[in-house]
């Protein structure tokens, strides 16, 4: 435990070392936010409830579901191991009694401490002046329910962003696989509409997706667009059903992918 | 002008060879580009499940300017995109000596290195998105309305072309800046939004300072109302004073291009 503490704590520090690369996405997070204020808000000039929600619990919906991801979401964890694989930097972590996809886990954890404390101080800014506009439910159950659903919703992009970086020992290039996913994430993942906005048979079958449970089930707890216990219990568990199998194809597709593995350079 | 067209389809050529040796590699992009042209046009469609009209615009028409603005970028993405995401990768590396001694002007040089064909062939789904829209809306383009539209697609192509540079030329300054290309893609989402949708401060910055909003409503209008010469000329304006931003900015950064290589 303690290799992982260690790998851990240089995470942090190489994360706060690399500012850079939060300011640049922070910068794109916000402009994305205005293009979502703008469509939105055009799209609620000629009505007032958009499926049953309001303007403001829109935004609140994606202005969470941002935010959310700077604490859970896999960013180029992906190309990260893709590199290690590729030139031959994993060769040492086969040598030594260390867990790669530990080591790679206790490093997501760490930058995504930094990101997400990071990205707390323009929100800080943002939210005064987006006050009129935010607006979230008070069910104090949600707290508690919303953050595990986080957790799990990290375990999810973290392993499939791991799964993208293995295919690297049977692909040169994965980058294609990696936008290719991020097109069905956005979709299925709720980022560019609510799901609950889908036709109820598309929505249900959504739910029965992993893509759901990375970013749409937890920014739906939060924002009152899931409404009962039950549903969130069970939401729980199919999101749990899809955190084990994930880890099942991490672990499948190491143990495959090392046979493949020729240990060049390093 | 003959020898730079007598360049480009030595390139182009040389371009399609590379296409049909990594076959693979052409259908996996030219999916990725098809799936993200659909989400575009998903999440449209699924706006208006629940509304007529987005900022006066009604499903249709926003699915025209969306195609709209898909097939200007498309052509960017054929002609341009490969060429210029690696020449900010070249200029970081220093790779770029190569192109500084080619005998050719060298941002045509470095744009126009690679062709991509994935682009091209996708640029004809976002026309038939076009096409569609149009017959939905019972429109009849004459071929006059044509030809403006087609002209300025080529304008809005110059517009996108200019920001794509502008954006990687930032490498020059700051070379550990890596998806600075980040910067195109999020200028390029105000390009499917109408431009009644952008009031107050959004309106000044998007519509009036930065060219990317009128890139799609223009050629969009034109297909729609008719042609109306403040946008075409809006446009027109647009597209040669960026070019001739992009041609400024990159020859200054070039001075400061020290061959950072190791």
């Amino acid at each position: 435990m303690n290799k992982y503490c260690h790998a851990f704590l240089v995470g942090l520090q190489s994360n706060l070392v690399y500012r850079w690369n939060f300011a640049v996405r922070g910068f794109f997070s916000l402009f994305h936010l205005a293009v979502v204020f703008i469509l939105w808000g055009a799209a609620y000039s000629g009505t007032r409830e958009i499926g049953g929600f309001s303007f403001g619990q829109t935004l609140t919906y994606f202005l969470v579901m941002l935010v959310m991801q700077f604490f859970v979401g896999a960013f180029n964890e992906d190309y990260q191991i893709s590199e290690e694989i590729r030139n031959g930097l994993i060769n040492q972590f086969l040598l030594k009694p260390i867990n790669y996809f530990l080591y790679r886990f206790s490093i997501f954890v760490a930058a995504r401490l930094v990101t997400g404390i990071l990205i707390l101080l323009p929100l800080m800014v943002a939210v005064p002046l987006l006050r009129d506009y935010l607006t979230l439910p008070h069910d104090l159950w949600r707290i508690p329910l919303g953050i595990t659903a986080m957790a799990f919703s990290a375990l999810i992009q973290f392993s499939i962003a791991y799964c993208f970086g293995l295919l690297t020992f049977w692909f040169l290039e994965i980058q294609g696989f990696v936008i290719l996913s991020m097109a069905v994430e956005s979709i299925l993942g709720g980022q560019m509409f609510p799901l609950d906005l889908l036709p109820a048979w598309a929505y249900r079958l959504a739910q029965f997706l992993p893509f759901y449970y990375q970013t749409y089930f937890p920014a739906a707890i939060f924002t009152g667009r899931i409404h009962d216990l039950g549903a969130v219990w069970q939401g729980l568990g199919i999101q749990l059903g899809w955190v084990v199998v994930l880890l099942a194809l991490n672990q499948f597709l190491w143990a495959r992918g090392l046979r493949r593995h020729t240990a060049v350079g390093g | 002008m003959p020898r730079y067209l007598q360049i480009w389809l030595a390139s182009a050529r040389y371009s399609i060879v590379r296409t049909l040796m990594f076959r693979f590699d052409f259908f996996l992009w030219a999916t990725v580009e098809l799936f993200w042209m659909s989400v575009n046009l998903l999440m449209i469609s699924v706006i208006y499940e629940h509304t007529n009209s987005i900022a006066g615009w009604s499903k249709y028409e926003m699915l025209l300017l969306v195609g709209t603005s898909l097939l200007v970028q498309r052509f960017l993405m054929g002609f341009f995109w490969s060429s210029l995401f690696e020449l900010g990768r070249n200029i970081r590396s220093g790779y770029f000596d190569f192109f500084l001694a080619q005998p050719g002007n060298i941002l045509f040089m470095a744009s126009t290195r690679k062709v991509d064909l994935d682009g091209i062939m996708n640029s004809f789904v976002a026309m038939g998105v076009v096409a569609y829209a149009a017959h939905r809306l019972g429109l009849h383009p004459s071929a006059a309305d044509i030809a403006l539209y087609a002209l300025m697609i080529v304008c809005g192509l110059v517009i996108h072309y200019s920001m794509l540079v502008l954006s990687i030329s930032i490498a020059f300054w700051i070379t550990s800046a890596q998806g600075i290309e980040g910067i195109y893609f999020t200028l390029a989402e105000f390009s499917r939004l109408p431009r009644e949708a952008f009031r107050g401060l959004a309106s000044l910055v998007f519509v009036w300072l930065l060219p990317v909003v009128v890139v799609s409503n223009a050629p969009a209008h034109t297909l729609l109302h008719g042609f109306q010469p403040v946008w075409a000329l809006a446009l027109l304006a647009a597209a040669l004073l960026w070019l001739g931003a992009a041609i400024f900015v990159f020859h200054r950064g070039l001075r400061r291009y020290s061959s950072a290589s190791s």
